[in-house]
């Protein structure tokens, strides 16, 4: 039995247990922080940078990174958190080509969920220019593709594949904006679980219709 | 040795070398072995000289009689004039427009006597591939004498004498080798970055081409202070004569028993391996250059983490440094930190290497001590804006850093006067621009470069930086919008605040800088689509 004690979130007192990060006592305790490159049952990376909260020492931190503290003071709404987080979702939403009608992730889509969360300004969205051209879709697998144009680069799939075959067999590839994930080697070294297909918080991994299997 | 023997030096530094040095060098052999035959004369090739601007450089020792912009056509005259009461080729002979007559010696040229040339003490002087030229000038003492000392005197010297690392932070040498000695866990690891890679900068491949010794002995005593037996030299593939020369100089070292097993008869033993790059500019961020040198792809490790003094290579204790800070090693261990800490100012010591360039008389590798004024450096040392154009503003710090303008010449030279101002030390990189120089297209030209050089994991800068280049571009297309300055500074702040490394946090700099100074040159691109410059060709 692990030790449980309070902490303080935007100035409610909230249980928690020893070895717990701040996001999720957060979300057990039914508050929601903004993010996308945490999974329940995966070893957070803080790569989204969506989690940010304000210590009491006024830094920001991700919370998907910080244990918990008996009695820390964390608050998520302030000027600061707000500033720094916000144009990261515009930026995201920017550089997103889809619409969302259509998006086969739609109702489960976890940038939709940010977004609502935040309840993004498309005035502020307009003042950026439009993304780069699309890239096309990397459809070598024989069960999924992967649409480069709606990738967030969470990580999530590369941290599942992990999980499953020690090794992954999904990674990142190229730099700047044209990062993207891609298989190493061989696809065949797939071993077709689609986990990662089913952990992806957004339509970038999408089966293929049966029709379309090789 | 004959009486009149002199030697002459040609530099070999990337400079004089893309100029046609080799050639120069091999019909200066030629022509000597011809022309005097009892080898009373000596010819021999140096590492960077530093005034690059002039080359390439052929230097007469002892007298320092120093030959500009030599082409193999000079040669024979060049050869002639060696002869015991011969003049110098006036011709070649570096004109000092001030005075108004040739100079003979090069330590009568401002550029150079002004300066104080201390880690590149040799560069220029000795042949980097020959450890003889280095032993005579007393490289290796100060190995000696740090292996009669215990460890802990060395890191309290390197403590005492205020040394500060060249990372944004500036963080101080000596408590990072006091973390790494005190980290449990072995073995430990001494790791060198020379993975520079700013637009504009070229002092660690100076160093490492003109005088790798030095650089080698820093790490060797750095390995004997924390505890470990392994160092990494991490060099850019796109420096070769770097790997090249590091090369030579490492098995010269291990030949003369100052590297390897038992160095200099002693119980220590530690050993130097180069580990080329490929390529990457966020590789020179700690965590991600141990990834790099692990074979893995180089994305810097998110905060908290542990320092990479505790858990670095293979998840070991490591001691991270850039190039000129082991360089600055052997000099405060034989002079002591006394010694050094005098020079510079109350909070940072000794002295700092810049890659002078862009629009300035006199481009090349110059060293001044801390605190000396941008002025001094600009218009002393760099003798001004060429064409008589007027100075605008100056950038240091490559990418990560910010353009400083004409009312903060005389500022000194600083780490943290340059932080103040919005700039840092960083790298080193020092590039001055003219009235010539549309401010928004160098923040455009810096921004393209961070957006490419991303590592794509965080959102901010890989989304951000592209984005700023975008809106930065438009611009001076003239397609700006009136609210873009206010977009860019709310980018900035997110970019700054958000991002996972210092190259995202840092990327902002070269706009917020520009922005601060010259916001006016933004405004007449946006709102009047004038280039006030001239240079951007959509806003005339």
């Amino acid at each position: 039995m692990k030790n449980t004690f309070t902490i303080s979130i935007d100035g409610k007192e909230v249980q928690t247990k020893d070895g717990q990060t701040i996001l999720e006592a957060a979300l057990d305790n039914g508050i929601y922080i903004p993010h996308l490159c945490h999974h329940a049952e995966l070893d957070p990376v803080g790569v989204c940078r969506l989690c940010l909260v304000e210590m009491a020492d006024g830094e920001l931190m991700t919370a998907c990174r910080i244990k918990v503290i008996p009695g820390m003071i964390i608050r998520t709404k302030t000027e600061k958190v707000n500033k720094a987080v916000r144009p990261v979702v515009e930026l995201l939403i920017g550089y997103h080509h889809e619409r969302c009608a259509g998006c086969p992730a739609i109702g489960k889509c976890e940038l939709q969920t940010v977004m609502s969360h935040l309840k993004i300004d498309r005035k502020r969205v307009r003042r950026l220019r439009p993304p780069p051209e699309k890239r096309p879709a990397d459809t070598m697998n024989r069960y999924f593709d992967y649409d480069p144009n709606r990738c967030i680069l969470c990580g999530i799939c590369i941290r599942t594949c992990e999980v499953v075959q020690g090794k992954s067999q999904l990674y990142y590839t190229g730099r700047g904006h044209e990062t993207k994930v891609a298989f190493y080697g061989s696809e065949q070294k797939c071993a077709t679980c689609l986990k990662c297909v089913a952990n992806c918080p957004v339509g970038t991994l999408m089966l293929k219709k049966p029709a379309e299997v090789k | 040795m004959p009486e009149n023997s002199r030697t002459v030096l040609v530099c070999q530094g990337t400079g004089c070398i893309s100029g046609g040095s080799p050639d120069i060098q091999e019909a200066l052999a030629a022509e000597i072995a011809r022309q005097y035959p009892n080898g009373e004369i000596r010819i021999k090739h140096t590492g960077c000289h530093g005034f690059c601007q002039r080359g390439p450089l052929v230097v007469v020792e002892p007298e320092g009689i120093f030959y500009t912009k030599v082409s193999p056509g000079d040669v024979p005259e060049i050869v002639h004039s060696l002869q015991p009461d011969s003049a110098p080729v006036e011709r070649l002979l570096y004109f000092d427009s001030v005075i108004n007559r040739p100079v003979r010696s090069f330590r009568d040229i401002p550029f150079y006597y002004r300066q104080q040339r201390l880690v590149l003490r040799n560069c220029g002087f000795i042949d980097p591939e020959s450890i003889d030229d280095c032993l005579a000038t007393g490289g290796y003492q100060a190995l000696r004498r740090a292996l009669e000392m215990k460890p802990a005197e060395i890191i309290e010297e390197v403590k005492k004498s205020g040394l500060r690392g060249l990372g944004g932070a500036g963080f101080p040498t000596g408590r990072k080798w006091e973390a790494a000695r005190q980290a449990p866990g072995t073995p430990k690891y001494v790791i060198c970055n020379g993975d520079e890679g700013d637009p504009g900068a070229f002092q660690d491949r100076s160093v490492l081409e003109g005088d790798p010794h030095s650089v080698l002995e820093g790490m060797i005593i750095a390995g004997y202070a924390i505890g470990a037996h392994q160092g990494y030299a991490y060099v850019r593939n796109e420096y070769p004569f770097a790997v090249h020369r590091l090369g030579i100089a490492i098995k010269q070292a291990r030949e003369r028993g100052f590297l390897g097993k038992n160095i200099l008869g002693g119980k220590f033993s530690f050993d130097v391996d180069v580990f080329q790059g490929a390529g990457a500019f966020v590789c020179g961020e700690s965590t991600a250059l141990v990834l790099s040198i692990e074979g893995k792809r180089g994305m810097p490790r998110p905060l908290p983490r542990p320092r990479t003094t505790e858990v670095g290579l293979w998840g070991k204790p490591t001691l991270l440094n850039n190039v000129k800070s082991y360089a600055n090693i052997p000099l405060i261990i034989n002079r002591g930190a006394e010694w050094f800490a005098s020079r510079g100012t109350e909070n940072s010591k000794g002295t700092v290497i810049f890659s002078l360039t862009g629009k300035v008389v006199n481009s090349g590798l110059i060293e001044v001590t801390m605190g000396t004024r941008l002025r001094e450096i600009i218009f002393d040392i760099g003798g001004g804006i060429p064409a008589g154009r007027a100075f605008k503003a100056v950038q240091t710090g490559g990418p990560s850093g910010g353009c400083l303008p004409a009312e903060m010449l005389n500022m000194p030279v600083d780490f943290d006067s340059l932080t103040a101002a919005g700039s840092m030390m960083g790298s080193g990189g020092m590039v001055v621009m003219d009235q010539d120089t549309c401010m928004v297209d160098i923040a455009r030209y810096f921004l393209d470069f961070t957006q490419r050089e991303s590592c794509g994991q965080c959102i901010p800068c890989r989304v951000g930086t592209r984005q700023m280049y975008d809106i930065l571009d438009n611009i001076t297309r003239g397609r700006g919008k009136p609210e873009d300055i206010d977009t860019l500074l709310d980018l900035a702040y997110s970019i700054k605040e958000s991002s996972l490394c210092a190259l995202g946090q840092s990327a902002p700099n070269p706009v917020l800088s520009t922005i601060r100074y010259f916001r006016d040159e933004y405004e007449a691109h946006i709102f009047e689509g004038h280039c006030p410059a001239g240079v951007c060709q959509h806003c005339i």
